[in-house]
């Protein structure tokens, strides 16, 4: 990891996923605006907020670049959500917002090595201004914004500016902030102060101006304090913002040196609209339920007050919510929006449309509407402090219930408002994110407790005795711990649908620059495989979808109308379940492979291992994995290095799966690969040869079977062979095979294992079968990696019950010489 | 060297380790030759035990041994060095040795004898040879009182295949 500022490497990991899954996010909204070629207002909100969210965590970590990269972006979409203007050139604004979503994600790639020198943003970041410049029409030119001295953060302070209209000195309020003692980089919270009233602010100036610039700025806060002069923006009331700054970490606390009208806006408004929300009966904390909706509105329009006002920190207000309902009061012009963003949240059941102009104080005559008001009050008084203290003296009648209770309940909702600005819609999702190593680690742990389950209930001290109480509970113990294991792997499982997702902006590049029209189709991207080869997915994806897309679909559309075709290709990419295993297909509708070309190309490079008449088609259209096959003459950007597929089947047989082609000359192409569902737990078979005990995965065996000697059959070389219901299969001795010393050399004695593997089957001659077992695979250590032992068909080893190992066969890599 | 012995004997222990440059050696033996082996790559010493035999590797890996649950591969240091393998007895035994990528070998020794603490004076290098066959395993000659212990390189021990330079 690279250098961050002071205390804040702990943070880094979460920066990094947070930022990376966002930015993907990002991505996805994009590709599918860029479908739809439109904006929907909930695609540039979305938008606005990740570029926002990113330009804040970006900034607290001290990476300026990332930051201002991600402002440039929200700039403009702001200019885009307020002003709504004609975007003449859509591609352009595109191609802008994906090469800064580019340079984003592989900044974060850099800043996760250990030597990071930040990148320049500013070529980037200067022609997004001059896009963004453009969007403005030249209407408003930036004004200068009062006091900021980066450059970058102008244009967003001068837009809201632009929106109010003049603001006379006297509706500014003016706070001074202090941060906690010793909480270091005083100037880094204060933009942080910043970045969350900004949204809820008409017009905002602070001093000192230079923070985002100027790291000295630190000890000028320490000494002076934090000036923010403000202006709420309409409907906003002074005291949400003070909340919103009292509420941002490290802040001690903060003084109200003058007051400002904001309040009579808020007040001004004549287009409110007031709704009454219910919600279900009997769900219970209707207060933070209302946190959720006020959150969920906030996302689409600017303006909310509701009352109750003192949900998220007062209790009580459950009890009023849910007999008088919820009233929420905003301004938009399109209600439509907020109106599906309160239906959208969960429990609330109703809500009407009431009154307009409805007084914005709480006056009901209940004691928790006085204490709230009392409250609100104390909050409004010149000079207030830390919230519980307040509330709690001005409202002495109402003390004994809400001031034990107040303090535990805004502990939570405190972060709340932070992340409606912000990230937004974290409160609806119950996932969370684990770091993978621990979950490697729960894994090993249940690979050791099958292990150890397999030791106690096969215990030789045991052998003989008569325990039926024990074998009872040995049984239930089993059934729990297979329970376990399937857990465990669930947790592990990931839909492969974010890998194919990855591939719709290949797609979409490739489309661009090689102007071939192409549609993209998922099938079964539910299919969920083990997280840890989804990881290793993503390049073969890639190689294959870039191969369909430069050599699969035909260069030229008169070709694919000659051919029947619709003009348009397509590309599937299709995954699902079939025995144990998870199939996945990159389908084109391309021209196909041309057999010929690929044997005259393979004869020249002379990697042909039996005359050219002799081959089948499937055998030849399977030689462009070979190493250093390409039939493409020229070398593109994308594909033709001769590389690509080679590299395709090394990774995919890393993960223990296969590839395989088909293809249809003229008609398009299928790649097929097959990966196990998981790496670690394998149902295997195990047999003795000699003194070894080997394990064939269960998912390979066909059959077990005696041989009889009218069912042995030798070829004119000597080769034996087993004839088994009219086909012939060939014998494998794995004693010959590895070398050992078996218990017996003769067929009949032994035992013959069917394999089958990539449609090839084979015999397998073992001493004996002795069970079936879940064995948990433990790679070779690196030393006897080094020797082959992977070619020469074991694929690992594995501890068994009693503390012996067992050595796992790789069956493919057996059958493969014969 | 006289002196050096001198010296180092009589404070054995706190000495050496007090010196930078020294450590502490397991000393082992083969047969009648007695060699050390650094202790900050020993981890474990347990007797010989079942063996596993892996199929298609070099005779000098004899399989791989299950200790503690993790599967380790065991080399005889008979094979290694060319020396004619004996019968295994109640004295032979396994020194488990772990690397700084947290691998683990384990190697076959005819017995295990003693820790000793190394001054820095006390190394010497291996005589240069032509024949680059001649102690490729050997990092440095250790002088005792009590004689000369071969230190073993256990990097080459463990990596370099030994199929011929």
């Amino acid at each position: 990891m690279a250098k961050f500022e002071e205390g804040m490497e702990a943070m880094a990991d979460a920066y990094v996923f947070e930022t990376t899954s966002l930015l993907e996010q990002l991505d996805q909204v994009l590709m599918k605006t860029e479908n739809e070629s439109s904006f929907g207002e909930e695609e540039i909100n979305e938008i606005f907020r990740t570029m926002h969210t990113i330009k804040g965590s970006s900034a607290m970590m001290g990476l300026d670049n990332m930051s201002k990269l991600a402002h440039a972006i929200e700039d403009m979409f702001y200019i885009i959500r307020e002003d709504n203007p004609v975007i003449s050139s859509m591609n352009d604004l595109y191609d802008l917002v994906f090469t800064a979503s580019d340079l984003l994600k592989a900044e974060i790639e850099l800043i996760q090595e250990d030597e990071y020198t930040a990148t320049d943003f500013n070529e980037q970041i200067d022609k997004i201004h001059a896009f963004a410049a453009v969007l403005k029409g030249g209407g408003a030119a930036p004004a200068a914004a009062p006091a900021a001295a980066a450059p970058a953060a102008a244009p967003a302070q001068a837009a809201p500016e632009a929106a109010s209209g003049t603001v006379s000195a006297a509706d500014f309020t003016s706070v001074k902030v202090r941060f906690e003692e010793d909480c270091k980089m005083e100037n880094l919270r204060a933009i942080l102060v910043i970045n969350r009233i900004s949204d809820s602010c008409s017009k905002l100036e602070y001093s000192p101006a230079d923070i985002e610039t100027n790291g000295d700025t630190a000890q000028t806060i320490v000494n002076e304090g934090f000036e923010v002069n403000f202006c709420p923006a309409s409907g906003v009331s002074i005291d949400e913002i003070l909340d919103t700054i009292k509420n941002t970490p490290n802040v001690k606390d903060y003084e109200v040196m003058q007051r400002g009208s904001g309040a009579s806006a808020a007040a001004a408004d004549v287009d409110a609209t007031s709704v009454r929300i219910h919600f279900e009966d009997d769900c219970k904390m209707e207060n933070l339920r209302a946190v959720m909706v006020v959150s969920n509105v906030r996302d689409v329009c600017d303006s909310v007050t509701f009352e109750p006002a003192d949900i998220e920190s007062n209790p009580e207000t459950a009890k009023v919510i849910a007999e008088d309902g919820f009233i929420v009061h905003f301004r938009s012009e399109k209600p439509q929006l907020v109106f599906q963003a309160i239906e959208s949240t969960p429990s609330v059941k109703s809500y009407e449309v009431i009154d307009a102009n409805a007084p914005a104080a709480p006056d009901e005559g209940t004691e928790e509407g006085a204490a709230a008001a009392a409250a609100a009050a104390a909050q409004a008084a010149p000079k207030p402090a830390a919230p519980a203290q307040s509330a709690a003296p001005a409202a002495p009648a109402a003390q004994a219930a809400p001031k034990p209770a107040a303090k535990p309940a805004a502990a939570p909702a405190a972060s709340k408002p932070a992340a409606g600005g912000g990230g937004g819609g974290g409160a609806k999702q119950s996932l969370i994110s684990v770091n993978l190593n621990k979950l490697d680690t729960l894994l090993d742990l249940v690979g050791e407790i099958v292990i150890t389950e397999a030791m106690v209930t096969s215990n030789p001290d045991l052998k003989g005795l008569r325990l039926d109480n024990f074998q009872k509970s040995a049984r239930q113990l089993r059934k729990l711990n297979g329970d376990l294991q399937d857990a465990v792997m669930s947790i592990r499982m990931v839909p492969v649908s974010g890998a194919f997702n990855k591939m719709t902006r290949i797609v979409r590049d490739m489309k661009v620059k090689l102007g071939k029209d192409v549609d993209l189709i998922f099938e079964g991207e539910e299919t969920e495989v083990d997280k840890s080869i989804i990881d290793q997915l993503n390049d073969p994806l890639m190689h294959m979808v870039r191969n369909s897309m430069d050599h699969g679909i035909e260069e030229n559309v008169e070709d694919r109308i000659a051919a029947g075709k619709s003009p348009k290709g397509k590309i599937t990419l299709s995954a699902y379940n079939s025995s144990g295993e998870v199939i996945i297909v990159v389908a084109d509708d391309g021209q196909g492979i041309n057999p010929e070309a690929v044997l005259a190309k393979a004869e020249r490079n002379g990697i042909l291992s039996k005359p050219a008449s002799e081959y089948t088609d499937k055998e030849i259209v399977n030689m462009i994995m070979l190493p250093g096959f390409s039939t493409n003459e020229q070398v593109t950007e994308y594909s033709g290095r001769g590389v690509g597929m080679d590299v395709v089947k090394k990774n995919i047989e890393k993960i223990g799966g296969t590839v395989s082609i088909e293809s249809k000359y003229g008609e398009g192409s299928k790649f097929i690969i097959k990966i196990p569902l998981s790496l670690s737990i394998v149902d295997s078979m195990e047999i003795t040869v000699g003194p070894s005990i080997f394990s064939i995965p269960i998912n390979s065996i066909c059959e077990s079977f005696k041989v009889s000697p009218e069912q042995l059959v030798k070829d004119t070389s000597g080769r034996e062979m087993i004839m088994l219901r009219g086909e012939c299969y060939p014998l494998i001795r794995l004693y010959e095979l590895y070398e050992l010393e078996p218990v017996t050399e003769d067929l009949f004695e032994g035992i013959v294992i069917l394999v089958e593997t990539d449609g090839k089957r084979a015999c397998l001659f073992a001493d004996e079968l002795i069970g079936e077992q879940q064995v948990v695979l433990k790679p070779f250590s690196p030393l006897l990696s080094n020797y082959n032992v992977k070619q020469n068909g074991m694929s690992g080893c594995s501890i068994l019950g009693d503390g012996s190992i067992t050595i796992i066969l790789d069956v493919s890599n057996i059958v493969r010489d014969y | 060297m006289e002196e050096n012995n001198n010296v180092a004997a009589p404070v054995d222990g706190d000495a050496a380790a007090d010196i930078i440059d020294s450590s502490e050696v397991l000393s082992f033996s083969i047969g009648e030759t007695i060699y050390g082996i650094e202790v900050i790559y020993v981890k474990d010493i347990i007797t010989i035990e079942q063996i596993t035999v892996v199929p298609k590797i070099p005779d000098h890996i004899k399989g791989v041994i299950n200790i503690r649950g993790r599967v380790v591969p065991v080399i005889s240091v008979r094979k290694r060095f060319g020396i004619e393998e004996i019968p295994y007895d109640d004295r032979t035994c396994i020194i488990v040795l772990e690397f700084d990528d947290g691998n683990q070998v384990g190697i076959i020794v005819d017995r295990v004898q003693e820790v000793i603490s190394v001054d820095a004076s006390d190394i010497s290098n291996t005589p240069d040879s032509k024949n680059v066959n001649a102690n490729r395993y050997i990092k440095s000659l250790i002088n005792l009182e009590s004689g000369i212990r071969l230190l073993i390189d256990c990097y080459k021990l463990i990596n370099d295949d030994g199929s011929g330079v």
